[in-house]
This record gives C-alpha cells, structure tokens and sequence, in this order.
C-alpha cells in the first residue's frame, strides 16, 4: 500500500482560487520526495491535505489506506507530522521540553512514554542541552530544529517539511539535509516543499514539479533540475552547476549534471581534447 | 465563525455612491445609528435601521462582507442574551418581556456592529485617518488606530494559521466542554500574542527609519472636500436621526405597542 495518494485533486479556496487543478501521484513507503514550483504554485496546499487541514474539492487523498475525507485532523497527524514554514512563531510553552512534549499528551500517550519519547527527539535533533530553556530565546536554527523535534516525538511514518531552510545560513542547511537523510534512511517518508534549488539538488530525491497548481513533471533530481527550459516555465533557476554547464555549449558539452566533481571532470577533458 | 467578523474591518475597493461620500458623512451616519440603537430596546427600530443599513450596504455592493460581519457578531450576540435573559430574570420573572428585552439588546449589538462595518467596508485607511486627523485627533494616535484597522484582517489570518499548526500538533479545538475548550485557546493566543509584539516593534522601528514624527505640522497629498451630495446625505441622515429623538420623546415604542395588543404583555 503506498503511503500518499492523490487521485485527480483540485482545490479551490474560498476566495475563488484555485490552487490545485487536477493533481495525480502516488508516494510509496520510505521516498524521499520534494515539491517544488513558483510561489503560488501549490506546494503548500497539497502538504496541508496529508493532514486532512485542507479537503479536497474533487477527486481525493488517501494516506495509508486512509481517505482524509472519512479523518479527522487529529487522527491523520497521528500519520502524517507537518512542520509549518514558520513553525517556530506557533510555540507557547515556557520551556523547550513541554513545547515538545505538547503534541504527545495530546496524543493521549502515559507520562512515562511522554518523558521518553521528548528525550530521544530532544537527543535527536541535538537540542538536549536546552530541555529548561524557553523556546523563544533558542537561535534561528535551533527553533527550526524544535518544530522538527515536535514532530518526530510522536513517531508519526510520513514527515512533512515547508520550506525547512528559509532563514537557515549554510551551516544549518547542512544539518537539515543530514537530519532528512537520516529520518529517510530509518524509513520514514519524507515529502518536502522547497524553492531552495541547491540544497534539493544535494540531497537527490525525486521532485515533483508544480506550476500554478498543476504537475508539470515528475522525476529523479537529476532528470528534474537539468531540465532548465521545463525548470524555467515554473521559475525555478537551475542549480549552479547545470546553469554552467548550459552556458559551455560551445565546448559541445551535452552532458547535464547535479555533480559538480563530474561536470568538472567533463569540462576538463574537453578543453584537454 | 466570529473570525468572519474581522471581514467586515477590511476595505473592499469600489466606485458607488457610498464609496464616493465623504467619510465624515459616514462615520456621522454610524454614530447617529450607534446612537439610535442605544435609545431604543424595540426591535421594529432596531430592523429599519438594519434595512437602512442593508440599502446602503447595496448600493455599496458589499452585501457578501456585510454579511460575514453579521455572522461573525452572532456569537457575541448570544453571549449578551444570556447574560441579559438571567440578568432580567432576577428582576422581572420568566416572562415574555424577559425574553423579548434580552433578545433586543442582542440585536442592537449586531446592528451597532454592522453599522461600523459599513464604515469599514467603504472607507480607505488613508481616509479614515484624514477623517480622524480633520476631528483633531493627533497624529500618532491615529496612526496607531489606522494600523490596527489594517492589521486586524492578518491578525485573522494570522490566527488561522496559528490554529491550522496546534491541529497538526493533535489539539482537537473543537472537542470537549466550554471550559475545557477556552484552556485549548492558550496555545493559540499566547504564539498570537507574542507575534504581535514582535510585528509592533518591528512597525515601530520601520516607522522610526522614515523618521515618523519629525515634521510637526504634516500635509497630506489628498484633502477632504465635502460635495453638494455629501451635504445632501448628511441632511437626510440628520433628519431621520431628529425624527428618531422626536420619537423617543413621545415615547413611541411600535413592537412594545403590538405586543401590548396581542396581550403579551399582561
């Protein structure tokens, strides 16, 4: 059974846009997957219907088995843990543990299973040494890893990110990217929105391609992101290294890449040629 | 469904005739119902000034906000008849009239509500704060009143938003009992409280950057000019008003007075 479904999906916001137009794929078990696509694009949209936040105009969603049309919110984030794109502005508790703790008493989980569980995702996310700290003085980065944390205490088998790097600097971009290689390879699936094309390409997933709330393509990053006249019909930049490669066209390089060691390695022996 | 009531506070741009007033004329015209609403507890009052309201509302052309602002003021409404029904009951026993006062004094909220709407819905901030400015309020106290009207609808946005994240988080705000449900709301409130804090400081900083307050005596690129069709409208709105306090000097009470036929008052 694949763990996300969208069956010819449209949806239409109350203020008469339309913001998903007959949207069709199907995520199995432990893919790595990203979205991505203009501002406007959908990307959003569709993470809020994992959760059943958003329902369906026409067509439907099924989330391990699960139409969200028959779910309450509740019981679908139970599957699906969605961290917001400003996630760190929703925190109320005093300290970081009750802030991650919040989610699993709502959950219904035994005190002792709460204690647990806010342990291992605080050891996890590298945050343990702030357990007594309040939440709003944690760093850019540390909230970012916070609202990460809050989700994977209760365990949930589908992560939802939006946009987890805006406002993150290089360094802390690099941990995201570990921390969602890390969930990925312990077999959670990971569905993320993201405009940041560099740290896609790094982290090689496959990539759905949105544009005005409608798919566009469907493929390996490298297949994707290589594809730069497709890539600008979203207004997405191509990453740095396919952006080179198209503009040494008169080396006759026809290769198109995502590795910079090998798209080096191309140009050299061309020139060397 | 009371976030609705915040649609009511957000300009909806157009070219009517109530659009085109000058807005001094309008908020005259809110008062004067405001007023009107608070001299009388009968409802046939209270329902031609509702039906005055709603002939303006569309000639305006904003009915559909309008009517979220009606929506969204019911539940307040029911809040004050049930204080006001125990209130009279002490005083007055379960009587008909108990029942008829409470429900008045319901119904003139949403009116006085909806009438601000009106305001609201046809009047650009930068003329409601030349409006207030002309009334010789200070500047920096309309200022501040003018971006609450226009923080206002992403506050309830913002809200929405802040609600949709503590769902995801498995907090089910519609379940459970009244109490139990108002504790649900902290988890709501206290991350929209801090978030207003942050957006008034950084506003505060933004408007010290263009130097806000330096110039004591300020222009404006537009001026109000009131028009022949201003003076007209304030006149007949003055004129109902004059015939409503006529009315109420003699007394002139018409649901009270059919009530009184039907015998419901014995």
């Amino acid at each position: 059974m694949p763990a996300i479904e969208f069956e010819h999906v449209s949806y239409q916001y109350k203020s008469g846009v339309k913001a998903l137009d007959d949207v069709s794929f199907t995520i199995e078990r432990g893919e790595l997957v990203v979205l991505m696509g203009e501002n406007g694009s959908g990307k959003t949209t569709i993470l809020k219907h994992l959760n059943g936040l958003l329902k369906p105009t026409e067509g439907r969603v099924i989330i391990d088995g699960t139409d969200t049309r028959t779910a309450t919110v509740a019981q679908l984030a139970a599957k699906v843990g969605l961290v917001f794109q400003n996630a760190e502005e929703m925190f109320f508790e005093s300290t970081v543990r009750d802030e991650v703790a919040f989610a699993l008493k709502n959950f219904g989980y035994s005190e002792d299973v709460v204690k647990r569980r806010v342990e291992w995702a605080l050891r996890f996310m590298e945050l343990d040494a702030y357990a007594e700290n309040s939440p709003f003085i944690l760093s850019g980065g540390e909230k970012k890893r916070l609202a990460l944390a809050i989700v994977l205490a209760w365990g949930p088998e589908i992560i939802a990110l939006d946009e987890p790097t805006i406002g993150q600097d290089s360094l802390q971009k690099e941990k995201m990217a570990e921390m969602v290689r890390l969930l990925n390879t312990q077999g959670k699936t990971v569905i993320m929105a993201s405009h940041d094309v560099e740290f896609v390409a790094d982290l090689s997933p496959r990539i759905i391609l949105l544009s005005r709330g409608k798919v566009m393509g469907d493929g390996t990053a490298e297949e994707v992101l290589t594809d730069v006249e497709k890539l600008a019909k979203c207004s997405i930049l191509p990453p740095q290294v396919v952006a080179t490669l198209t503009r040494l066209q008169d080396l006759s390089i026809t290769r198109r890449t995502l590795s910079v060691e090998a798209a080096a390695r191309e140009v050299v022996e061309k020139i060397w040629r | 469904m009371a976030l609705s009531l915040f649609e009511g506070l957000r300009f909806k741009p157009g070219k009517s005739f109530v659009h085109k007033l000058d807005p001094r004329a309008k908020l005259l015209t809110s008062l004067l119902i405001l007023i009107t609403a608070f001299m009388y507890t009968d409802v046939v009052i209270i329902s031609i000034l509702l039906l005055l309201e709603y002939v303006l509302i569309r000639i305006a052309g904003v009915s559909g906000m309008w009517l979220k602002t009606l929506r969204g003021a019911l539940p307040l409404a029911a809040i004050i008849f049930v204080i006001t029904f125990f209130a009279r009951m002490a005083d007055k026993g379960m009587a008909f009239i108990t029942f008829y006062e409470s429900f008045a004094f319901a119904y003139r909220l949403v009116v006085f509500l909806s009438s601000f709407s009106l305001f609201f819905l046809t009047t650009t901030p930068e003329e409601i704060a030349l409006t207030l400015t002309k009334l010789r309020i200070p500047y920096q106290y309309t200022f501040a009143f003018v971006s609450a009207i226009r923080f206002t609808p992403v506050l309830a946005e913002e809200m929405q938003s802040i609600m949709d994240a503590q769902r995801a988080r498995g907090l089910e705000l519609d379940k459970g009992g009244f109490l139990q449900r108002i504790r649900k709301m902290i988890p709501v409130l206290v991350p929209l409280l801090v978030n207003v804090l942050r957006r008034s400081y950084e506003l505060a900083e933004a408007m010290e950057v263009k130097c806000f307050g330096v110039s004591k005596n300020r222009t404006y690129l537009k001026e109000l000019r009131p028009t022949s069709k201003d003076y007209a409208f304030t006149a007949v709105v003055v004129f109902l008003f004059a015939m409503v306090v006529v009315a109420r000097v003699f007394y002139i009470q018409p649901a009270l007075h059919i009530f009184g036929l039907l015998g419901l008052l014995s």
